[in-house]
């Protein structure tokens, strides 16, 4: 589903952000990508939904090489998608319903369409009965659920987190692990950067550790260490 | 489809709204460049009333009485061909009373009492002359002889006639373009930036969009359309504006006597229509070029 062929990424001429990294990720896999800030965990989550483009190697997704993409082809790849950030990027102006809606409605998808499939999601992420709330009505666990909601709504085959339960207590955080295991269930492909050992301790998933950009394990039902 | 449409539109206002100052000094601005454009056009439209007659080099014309006979007009003609080392010849041009009238009702259109006296029967016919010579003194000796010929009522020389006025024309006109240009710009700028602050404003939604994979033209076209709407607000305004000024001065002017040359300053509507709608053609494209480049600009926030 996703290939990392030789990625190397640099932000400026002294910053290398990663260097040479190679990795294979399969359809429905759950993928911890460790390590301490500044290794490199966000930025290979911007190079597979090419936020960034690689200096050098080539990203493949879904078996299209990502930075060869014309910019006109890049809405389709990211509909592929879904993302899911520390920090929410809730719309504080809109409702729980309007949120998630906001995704399928700005890809075009039929009003009839986005009345089906929104309850239909937030029912899943156990968010049903809340619609109409604002996200400062609810909870940081309640948000984070909202941005899952809004990133799985249009079935994406792969779900991209970076650090989703940095911002939650350990509790709740175990029931937005729970959440992306439930999705993952479904076939979709997750991938997700943390430095939250309790969780990668936890799920025992395949864990990818990176340190300075480099690579320096690849462990299929590993822990954080 | 139509739900496109539909969030295009919705998201126009209620960025419109959110912006209400920045959005005002936008159209405000487009609007006072496009009335001074407009101004512009009347006000050249106007001389170019005044100096109709005498379009295509023509220095000098020859007023023929309308009660001349056939014989005294070939004779006149004869005469002015003969002038050959001082008359262009191959471009000596006869207007009969028909052409002279239709000319009249172009002069005199401000000036209903004047151009009620005249009819297609009681108004002269003319010879305009292109001279060959560049020496006025010759051109003016030259008209002395004709005004002599039977059947001529009188002589026009180009010299007295609107020399002032072409050269007054020429400096308003050049006044008013750079002004209006310059003013375009400030307004194309200030749409520009209305736009930048919109953006900015909306830097989260455009984000998650962009995220969620909402094309750059689904992004951009809400923000394009804001601009647009700017535009022609501004040119709506300048239109408004226009007309009254316009209304003004063709009352202002009805009241100079009859016949001083003032009245031909006025534009007949059919032109302030025109005016109006390259008015609104500018405004729109004003608001289009802003926008855009705003919304391909900005879109990476």
């Amino acid at each position: 589903m996703i290939r990392l062929e030789h990625v190397t990424k640099r932000y400026s001429s002294d910053v290398l952000a990663v260097r040479d990294v190679s990795f294979d990720i399969g359809k429905g896999d759950f993928v911890f990508l460790v390590g301490p800030s500044g290794s490199g965990k966000s930025t290979l989550l911007r190079l597979i939904n090419r936020q960034e483009r690689p200096e050098r190697g080539n990203v493949w997704v879904a078996g299209r090489n990502v930075n060869q993409l014309p910019e006109s082809r890049v809405p389709h790849l990211r509909r592929s998608m879904g993302n899911v950030f520390q920090d929410y990027k809730l719309l504080l102006n809109k409702t729980v319903f309007e949120n998630v809606a906001f995704a399928l409605e700005v890809i075009g998808k039929p009003r009839q369409y986005v009345q089906r499939q929104v309850p239909a999601v937030l029912d899943l992420v156990g968010l049903a009965g809340k619609e109409d709330r604002f996200p400062h009505q609810l909870s940081g666990g309640e948000q984070q659920r909202v941005s899952i909601a809004r990133a799985f709504v249009n079935r994406p085959l792969i779900l991209l987190a970076d650090e989703p339960t940095g911002n939650l207590d350990p509790s709740t955080g175990e029931g937005i692990m729970g959440l992306l295991d439930d999705i993952n269930g479904t076939g979709t492909t997750v991938v997700m950067a943390t430095h939250d050992h309790r969780v990668v301790n936890a799920m025992r998933r395949r864990v990818v550790q990176l340190d300075r950009g480099v690579v320096v394990r690849d462990q299929e039902r590993g822990v954080y260490e | 489809m139509i739900s496109r449409v539909a969030y295009a539109f919705r998201e126009t206002w209620a960025s419109f709204r959110r912006n209400l100052t920045l959005t005002v000094a936008a159209v405000l601005t487009s609007a006072i460049a496009l009335l001074l454009v407009g101004a512009t056009f009347l006000i050249q439209r106007g001389f170019s009333n005044l100096l109709v007659q005498w379009r295509g080099d023509v220095e000098m014309i020859v007023f023929v009485r309308a009660d001349a006979t056939p014989e005294q007009i070939s004779f006149i003609d004869g005469s002015i061909r003969q002038a050959s080392t001082v008359v262009d010849a191959n471009r000596l041009e006869y207007v009969d009373k028909i052409g002279t009238y239709e000319e009249a009702t172009r002069i005199f259109a401000g000036d209903p009492v004047t151009l009620s006296l005249l009819t297609p029967e009681n108004v002269p016919s003319q010879f305009k002359v292109v001279p060959l010579t560049q020496d006025p003194a010759l051109v003016r000796s030259l008209a002395d002889q004709f005004r002599t010929l039977p059947g001529v009522e009188d002589v026009a020389l180009a010299e007295d006639e609107f020399e002032v006025i072409s050269t007054l024309s020429g400096f308003v006109r050049n006044v008013t373009l750079v002004m209006s240009m310059v003013l375009l710009v400030v307004a194309v700028g200030l749409i520009w930036n209305t736009i930048r602050t919109a953006m900015f404003a909306r830097r989260r939604e455009i984000e998650v969009m962009k995220l969620v994979g909402a094309t750059n033209w689904f992004i951009r076209i809400p923000f394009m359309l804001e601009g647009l709407l700017q535009g022609l607000i501004g040119s709506l305004v300048a239109c408004g504006g226009l007309w009254a000024l316009n209304a003004a001065w063709t009352n202002g002017v009805a009241g100079f006597k009859p016949g001083t040359g003032i009245s031909s300053l006025v534009v007949p509507s059919s032109y302030l229509t025109t005016t109006m709608l390259v008015l609104l053609a500018t405004g729109a494209l004003v608001g289009a070029v802003g926008s855009a480049i705003a919304a391909s600009r900005f879109l990476d926030v």
